[in-house]
């Protein structure tokens, strides 16, 4: 018996033995091969090309990364200092220091506090002229109870 | 009927020191910053102070004393 040589029926001659997974392939190894049918001198430049040039790796997997891994700056509570010292915390606004409020972009400027002020004055007036009647409660809260119910 | 509580720090206080201090025309800011669970009033009178620029308005503390002292 005969030992050796190509065996048409061997798994690797089979056509139709295709691997399901497609292979390894080279991953930036595969090498120079010299490709015939140019004009003179080009086999060598093409040879000179592929051995100086490496193929490209694949880029390695980038695992996505979630919101939470973010390095975000904590909000802070009411009573941290502020992030912004060279502006007043009231700038903005219609009391305090800083500029007023006409100062803010118009797209700001539609303000809504009248409503506001209605319905907050609507919603606790009741407790508020019950407060304001104790023989506790000072001129200043009288005053301001006065100050909206002439509003309402 | 019941009188309103009235203490140093109480809701009615805040009030009373949030609109007067910043002004009758921003009530709700003030309603709002009332409500706010300050640990003290010399917390909220410091929070007032940072904003306003100036000393806290409204009834003083001493008001109270004095009403409690009468009883």
């Amino acid at each position: 018996m005969a030992s050796g040589g190509k065996r048409p029926g061997a798994p690797q001659n089979n056509p139709a033995n295709v691997s399901a997974t497609g292979g390894a392939g080279q991953m930036g190894s595969q090498a120079a091969r010299y490709i015939p049918g140019g004009k003179y001198g080009d086999g060598k430049a093409l040879m000179e090309q592929q051995m100086g040039a490496s193929m490209a790796k694949a880029p390695s997997p980038v695992s996505p990364r979630s919101l939470s891994d973010m390095a975000m700056p904590s909000v802070g509570t009411l009573m941290d200092p502020t992030n912004n010292p060279s502006e007043p915390i009231s700038a903005g606004s219609d009391f305090g220091r800083g500029v007023d409020s006409s100062a803010l972009p118009k797209g700001l400027g539609n303000n809504t506090r009248p409503d506001e002020n209605q319905l907050i004055i609507q919603q606790y007036m009741p407790d508020l002229v019950y407060a304001a009647s104790s023989e506790n409660a000072p001129d200043s809260f009288k005053r301001f109870v006065n100050y909206l119910a002439g509003k309402q | 009927m019941s009188q309103a509580t009235w203490i140093p720090g109480g809701l009615f206080d805040n009030i009373d020191k949030f609109a007067n201090s910043l002004g009758y025309q921003n009530a709700a800011i003030a309603l709002e910053l009332a409500m706010v669970p300050w640990k003290s009033p010399e917390e909220r009178d410091a929070f007032i102070m940072g904003i306003t620029g100036d000393d806290v308005q409204g009834g003083t503390e001493k008001n109270y004393a004095i009403k409690q002292l009468g009883r």
